[in-house]
C-alpha cells in the first residue's frame, strides 16, 4: 500500500511540474491542481492505518483507523479548491484583458509596454534637454 | 473570552461584514482601520502578559486538553503578531486616506490580518497551515484586485509560486505528522530530536525551501520584483512588511524550535545563501532607478541578513534575527509608505527610514544590525562583519540615489516623473509616525532588544536537544 501511494504521488507531482512549466496559463493551473492532490495524498498516506471507523462513543478494544489523516485531507482539499478557484478567476482577468493564455505572448505583450513606457519617458527627456538648450 | 482568542474573534465578523459593503467609500474603510487598531491594541496587552508572564495556551471550543487544537502564544509569536498587525494598520489607513480604488481592498487586509494574527498565535502545525494559506489568498487578490493586465499577471506569478511553496509546506507537515504522530508544535519539537538525521534533513530541507519562496529569498526570489511593482504603495509595504514576517516566524519557529539539530547542520550552507541573497539584492537595487524596484531588491537583500543571523545561530543569533526582522519590516513599511509622496514631511520620513535602513543611530535599524555585528563577532566569524558592513554601505548607496533622485531635483521636473498626484497631510502624516516610531525605538530600545532576547529564549527553550 505505501508503495502505490509513493508511486501514484510521484506520478502526480511529476505531472504537475510538467504541465507547470507549460507556456498555457491554463495548463498551469491544472499543474498546480495534480500538485495540490499529490500533496493531498501525501497527507493521507502518512496515517494510513486499518481499523474501526472512528467514531463517538468508541466500543470495543479494536484499533481505531486514524482520524486526524482524514480531518487534515478534508480541510486542505477545500483550501485547494477556494485556491483553484482564485487562479481560474485570475487567468480568466488575464486572458479578458489580454486577448489571450499564452505565455509567451504575454510576455511579449509586457516588453512591448515596457519599451512604450520607456519611449514616452525619453521624449520627455529630450523635451526637457531642448527646454534647457532654449532657456 | 481569554486575551488569546480575542483577536481573532474580532477580525472574523469584522472581515466577512466588510466583503459584503463597497470598501471603496469612506465608512467601511475607517471601520476596517477601526478593527485593525482595536486588535492592535488586544495584542500589544496580549504582548505585555506574554513578555512578563511566560507563553499563554488555550485550548479553544471547550475540548478535552489532548484532543483539542491548541493556540499558543509566546513571545517570538506575540511580537511578531503586533508587528504585523501594526504594518497593516499603517497601511490600510495610508490606503483608505489616499482613497481604494477597488471594493474589496480592507476586507482583503482584514483576511490577511486574520491570518497572520492566527498563525503567529497557533500551536498547532496543520492550522499554521490554514492560517498561513488565508492571509496568502488575500494576498493573491490584493495584488490583482486593481483590475488590468499587469497587475492580473503578476497576481497569477505570485499565486503559482507561492502555492508551490505551500504545497510543499503541506507535503512537509504530512511527513512530519508520519515521523512524530503528532501536530502540536511542541511535543514535535521533542519527538522530531529523535528521528532519524536523513529523514529530519528531509523535512527541515522541504520547510526551507517553503518558507524561502515566502520570505524571497535570493534563489527564490523571481516572483518578489514583479509583485511589488505592479502593486499600490501601501500594498507593497503591505507585503514587504506584513506578509514576508511568514517566511522569517516560520524559519525561526520551524527551524529553530522544531529542527534545531538541523538548523545547526545547515548552518554552513545558511549563510552561504544569505551572502548570496545580500549581494545580490543590494547589487541589483543599486542598477535601479524605478524606487519601488530599488525597494524590492533591497528586500531581497534584508532577507539573506536574517538567513545569516539564523546561521550563527545560538541565542544571540536567534535573537538578532528577531530584533533584525522587526527593525526591517518597519524600515520596510516606512519606505514604501514615504515613497512617491511629495513633500517635506514625506522627505524626512524617507530619509528618516534610508538612515534605518542603513544603520545610522539612532533608529531601530541601528540597533538590527548592531545586534547582528554582535552575533558576527560572537561567533568569530570575521566573514559576516565584514559582509554586514559593506551590505549596510550599499545599502546606503542605493536608498541614497532615490532620496537625491526623488526629492533634491527641481520641483517642476519632480512633477513630471512621478506618478501619483500630490499626497494630501493625512498620507504623509501617517509616514511621518511610522517614522517617529522607527526613531523612538531607536532612542529608547530597551523593549525590543528585550523582547528580541525573550523570543530568542522561546525559540531555542523548547525545542528537543539531541
Amino acid at each position: 500500500m505505501n508503495l502505490l501511494f509513493a508511486a501514484v504521488i510521484g506520478v502526480l507531482f511529476g505531472a504537475g511540474v510538467l504541465l507547470l512549466l507549460k507556456p498555457d496559463l491554463f495548463r498551469v493551473v491544472a499543474g498546480l491542481v495534480l500538485i495540490s492532490n499529490a500533496a493531498n495524498l501525501t497527507l493521507m498516506a502518512s496515517g494510513l492505518t486499518v481499523g474501526r471507523a472512528p467514531i463517538q462513543p468508541a466500543e470495543g478494544a479494536e484499533p481505531v483507523s486514524d482520524p486526524l489523516v482524514q480531518a487534515m485531507t478534508l480541510t486542505a482539499l477545500v483550501i485547494g479548491f477556494a485556491v483553484t478557484a482564485v487562479l481560474l478567476a485570475l487567468s480568466y482577468g488575464v486572458y479578458r484583458s489580454r486577448h489571450s493564455v499564452d505565455l509567451d505572448e504575454l510576455s511579449r505583450a509586457e516588453v512591448r509596454e515596457a519599451a512604450e513606457d520607456e519611449a514616452r519617458e525619453a521624449a520627455h527627456d529630450d523635451e526637457r534637454e531642448l527646454d534647457e538648450v532654449i532657456g | 473570552m481569554s486575551l488569546v482568542a480575542l483577536p481573532l474573534v474580532v477580525l472574523w465578523p469584522a472581515a466577512i461584514v466588510l466583503a459584503l459593503l463597497d470598501g471603496r467609500r469612506r465608512g467601511p474603510g475607517l471601520v476596517a482601520v477601526g478593527a485593525l487598531a482595536v486588535v492592535f491594541v488586544l495584542l500589544a496587552v496580549l504582548l505585555g502578559k506574554v513578555s512578563t508572564g511566560g507563553a499563554v495556551e488555550l485550548v479553544p471550543g471547550g475540548w478535552a486538553d489532548d484532543v483539542g487544537i491548541r493556540l499558543r502564544v509566546d513571545a517570538l509569536g506575540a511580537v511578531f503578531a503586533v508587528l504585523s498587525c501594526g504594518v497593516l494598520l499603517a497601511a490600510l489607513l495610508q490606503a483608505v486616506l489616499t482613497g481604494v480604488s477597488s471594493r474589496t481592498v480592507p476586507a482583503l487586509t482584514l483576511f490577511m490580518a486574520l491570518g497572520l494574527t492566527g498563525l503567529f498565535l497557533t500551536g498547532d502545525v496543520f492550522s499554521f497551515y490554514v492560517f498561513f494559506e488565508l492571509a496568502m489568498i488575500a494576498a493573491y487578490a490584493l495584488t490583482g484586485a486593481g483590475g488590468g493586465g499587469r497587475p492580473l499577471g503578476a497576481a497569477f506569478i505570485f499565486a503559482v509560486v507561492n502555492l508551490v511553496g505551500s504545497f510543499l509546506f503541506l507535503i512537509a507537515v504530512g511527513t512530519l505528522y508520519r515521523a512524530t504522530g503528532t501536530l502540536e508544535m511542541q511535543a514535535v519539537a521533542e519527538l522530531a530530536a529523535r528521528l532519524d538525521p536523513t529523514t529530519a534533513i528531509l523535512i527541515a530541507i522541504t520547510f526551507f525551501v517553503a518558507f524561502g519562496i515566502k520570505l524571497g529569498l535570493f534563489p527564490f526570489h523571481f516572483w518578489l520584483p514583479t509583485v511589488y511593482l505592479s502593486v499600490a504603495p501601501p500594498v507593497a509595504a503591505m507585503f514587504a512588511g506584513a506578509l514576508a514576517n511568514i517566511g522569517a516566524y516560520g524559519l525561526l519557529r520551524f527551524g529553530g524550535t522544531i529542527l534545531p539539530a538541523e538548523l545547526e547542520l545547515s548552518a554552513m550552507a545558511l549563510i552561504a545563501i544569505g551572502t548570496v541573497s545580500i549581494a545580490y539584492g543590494a547589487l541589483q537595487a543599486i542598477a535601479r532607478r524605478d524606487t519601488r524596484e530599488v525597494l524590492a531588491y533591497s528586500s531581497i537583500g534584508h532577507a539573506g541578513y536574517v538567513l545569516v543571523a539564523l546561521g550563527l545561530g545560538g541565542p544571540i543569533g536567534i535573537a538578532a534575527a528577531v530584533i533584525f526582522s522587526i527593525a526591517n519590516a518597519l524600515n520596510k513599511t516606512l519606505l514604501f509608505l514615504a515613497a512617491e509622496l511629495r513633500g517635506r514631511l514625506a522627505a524626512t520620513a524617507f530619509l528618516l527610514g534610508a538612515l534605518s535602513v542603513a544603520g545610522v543611530p539612532p533608529s531601530a535599524g541601528f540597533f538590527g544590525k548592531a545586534a547582528l555585528f554582535d552575533a558576527g563577532i560572537d561567533a568569530g566569524s570575521a566573514i559576516t562583519v565584514v559582509l554586514l558592513f559593506v551590505g549596510g554601505a550599499l545599502s546606503f548607496v542605493y536608498l541614497f540615489q532615490i532620496y537625491q533622485h526623488d526629492h533634491w531635483r527641481p520641483r517642476e521636473e519632480r512633477g513630471r516623473a512621478m506618478r501619483t498626484e500630490p499626497a494630501g497631510t493625512g498620507q504623509r502624516a501617517v509616514a511621518f509616525a511610522l517614522a517617529l516610531v522607527v526613531l523612538a525605538l531607536g532612542l529608547w530600545p530597551e523593549p525590543l532588544l528585550a523582547i528580541g532576547e525573550q523570543a530568542g529564549q522561546d525559540v531555542l527553550s523548547t525545542g528537543g536537544r539531541r
